[in-house]
């Protein structure tokens, strides 16, 4: 158990990641290469270490995923174009200042081209739809300065559907509320200038209700804790201007609990395997909570708050002040 | 990756590992490489599909291979085939991703292939005629309610699984009464107080039946507050109670509800003094009084009482004291 956060070793951990291709589940997750790259660099950013990832090998393996047919992104060469990948992809290209590589319009109409009748958007051409989708895609045409092209009022009004009596939403209409659904939906609400569609008590409340005993939170009533819920219900609450309704310093201690003190990594709690994934959203957590000589997260777009800012896209979220490094 | 533990491993563990894998790397590579190759040369053929059920076994969520195992069954085998062949293949995938949803019950591209298979059953066995040319399809749906109910007693927490059962209610050939899946929920409640997504679910198909009024809402309303009030003094921690009464009680314009459930409430409350549901369900309901019915009620007193329940709930629940803070600065300031 460790007070601290490791950075060193965190990012160790993750320029490591690519050196496992004698590993086989290296290469049963190539479906999330994209993300992972993603993940890895913005955990990285976050940490103040942008550089220990190799720019221009990273700028080429996203373009490598370029999916010609479809017009958009894969996961990893010779992979279909998803909105997921899309995303990553767009996200990457932003934080390495290398957006020029794209071709903006035939990403622009691949996204558009998924917009469902109902205002949610399918992940790809054989339609999953999902609001995570809606979200990726809301988030992407943002990032690349297109949203004017999108019918908002058929993507609020599909969320809006998504939206219980609990203040949650669920990842389609009639669906349980789920704490990532909250982010995506909160987030996506905020890009669109909607917030308004938020029932913010009742959500706010619901969100504070995550968090349990051991500090960590779950993603539903009665679940769980795990590490990377931390990112999907702070990022909602900071939007909602209401990190406070939680206590800072128990899930804190909890994201820290779940660093393996070895390797490198978070986990989703405490003495399990580590991942990426769970690395980022842990991470992500501790900058929105100010966590000390962290760099500042953008909680809307989940990159970090000066890119975002620089493009004049930030929002009205507030995290938690950051605290000075204790000596 | 969730819940797997870590163990720790020699520097010899994992060089042993590593050689194990070694030659199931390269065999796993060389079978993506084919299937891959296959695909961007549009090879549509009954081998191709066979080799992508192969790396589909193997990886689940290899949803590129997902795409083109549909397309090879869209562009090379559907038009070749009967119907009755067509609907004995997707019967086939229906089988297969069963297999693999036993193993991995929240891989999200399995349930979708699922979905599609569902949806391209052919009309048959008979024509339009003798009636029965919807019968293939009625078959299908019809099992994938009995598939969807043993997922959800094997985890009756699983959203894929509910919403997959949403889904198959919603689109059956010859729909349910709704008032079936009514039952089918308090089933799943009377098992488990607890488990949130039956409640949830709940709530979407009595909100349908009020307001298509199959069901008279005010009787069937007093039928669920006697359900919850069960599950209220059975586990008074357990949030999923709380939060359906919430819903039950709506937006509050009924006072005489409102004071007889707060009451009900504060009965369980004297029994269980330190029941932080309790006294946060008070406050929220006295706030809705003061709220939607300030001339009929004591707004001092109410005040009052959600003043010194907050103050204890700011010690009993600290991790949320600033809410608590916050609702009762906004009393203060005075209703709104
Ligand atoms: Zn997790």
């Amino acid at each position: 158990m460790s007070s601290k956060l490791l950075i060193p070793l965190h990012v160790s951990y993750i320029q490591k990641l690519g050196e496992s291709k004698d590993d086989l589940a290296y290469h049963l997750t190539s479906h999330l290469r994209l993300n992972a790259i993603y993940w890895g660099l913005t955990a990285l950013c976050v940490m103040g270490h942008q550089e220990a990832l190799d720019r221009e090998e990273m700028i080429e393996f996203v373009m490598s995923c370029w999916d010609d047919e479809a017009g958009g992104f894969g996961a990893h060469p010779e992979h279909d174009a998803h909105l997921l990948s899309t995303l990553s992809a767009i996200q990457i290209l932003i934080m390495q200042d290398a957006l020029d590589r794209v071709d903006v319009p035939r990403v622009v109409s691949f996204i558009l081209s998924l917009q469902q009748p109902s205002g949610v958007f399918a992940g790809d051409s054989f339609g999953e739809f999902d609001t995570r989708f809606l979200y990726c895609a809301v988030s992407a045409l943002s990032l690349l300065g297109r949203l004017d092209e999108l019918d908002k009022e058929k993507t609020v009004g599909y969320i809006e559907r998504c939206r219980n009596f609990d203040g949650g939403f669920g990842n389609v209409v009639g669906a349980e509320s789920h704490s990532g659904q909250a982010f995506v939906c909160v987030a996506a609400l905020a890009i669109l200038d909607r917030l308004d569609v938020v029932d913010t008590d009742t959500l706010c409340w619901w969100l504070s209700e995550r968090q349990l005993p051991n500090g960590g939170l779950n993603g539903r009533p009665e679940k769980l804790e795990d590490v990377c819920y931390s990112f999907w219900v702070l990022s909602a609450l900071s939007i909602l201007n209401k990190v406070e309704w939680i206590d800072a310093n128990k899930l804190s201690s909890f994201i820290l609990s779940a660093q393996d003190l070895e390797t490198g990594g978070i986990a989703d709690r405490p003495g399990d395997m580590v991942d990426v994934f769970h690395t980022i959203f842990g991470v992500a957590g501790l900058s929105i909570l100010g966590y000390p000589g962290l760099v500042d997260l953008d909680p809307v777009y989940c990159m970090p708050a000066a890119v975002i800012e620089a493009k004049g896209l930030r929002k009205g979220w507030k995290a938690l002040e950051r605290r000075p490094a204790d000596s | 990756m969730h819940g797997v533990k870590r163990t720790r491993q020699t520097a010899d563990d994992i060089a042993a590992k590593k050689r194990r894998e070694q030659s199931k790397i390269e065999e796993y590579l060389a079978l993506t490489r084919d299937v891959l190759s296959r695909k961007k040369a549009s090879d549509w053929s009954e081998d191709a599909f066979n080799l992508t059920t192969k790396l589909l076994q193997v990886n689940p969520e290899f949803y590129t291979v997902w795409n083109y195992r549909r397309n090879i069954l869209l562009r090379g085998l559907f038009p070749q085939r009967t119907p009755e062949d067509v609907n004995n293949l997707l019967s086939e995938d229906l089988a297969m991703t069963m297999t693999a949803l036993k193993a991995h019950p929240k891989v999200y591209w399995i349930w979708n292939h699922r979905r599609w298979c569902l949806e391209n059953i052919p009309n048959g066995p008979g024509s339009q005629e003798d009636g029965d040319v919807a019968g293939w399809k009625k078959k299908c749906w019809d099992r994938e309610l009995f598939v969807v109910e043993k997922m959800l007693d094997a985890d009756p927490r699983n959203f894929h699984a509910w919403n997959y059962r949403r889904y198959v209610l919603a689109g059956m050939p010859v729909p349910r009464p709704e008032t079936s899946e009514l039952a089918y929920t308090k089933r799943k409640i009377e098992a488990n107080f607890s488990n949130f997504s039956a409640w949830h679910q709940r709530s979407k198909v009595l909100t349908s039946l009020w307001s298509s009024d199959k069901l008279d809402k005010a009787k069937s309303r007093e039928v669920e507050f006697e359900l919850i009030r069960n599950a209220m003094y059975t586990d008074p921690d357990d949030q999923s109670v709380w939060m359906y009464h919430r819903w039950l009680i709506g937006s509050g314009d009924d006072q005489m509800l409102l004071e007889r459930e707060i009451s009900v409430i504060q009965e369980l409350l004297d029994e269980q003094p330190d029941s932080k549901w309790c006294m946060e369900s008070i406050v929220h309901y006295k706030l809705i009084l003061i709220r939607n019915h300030s001339r009929s009620v004591d707004v001092g007193k109410l005040t009052g009482d959600c003043s010194t329940l907050l103050s204890q709930l700011q010690r009993l629940d600290p991790s949320r004291r600033r809410r608590y803070e916050e609702i009762a600065k906004n009393i203060d300031v005075g209703p709104r």
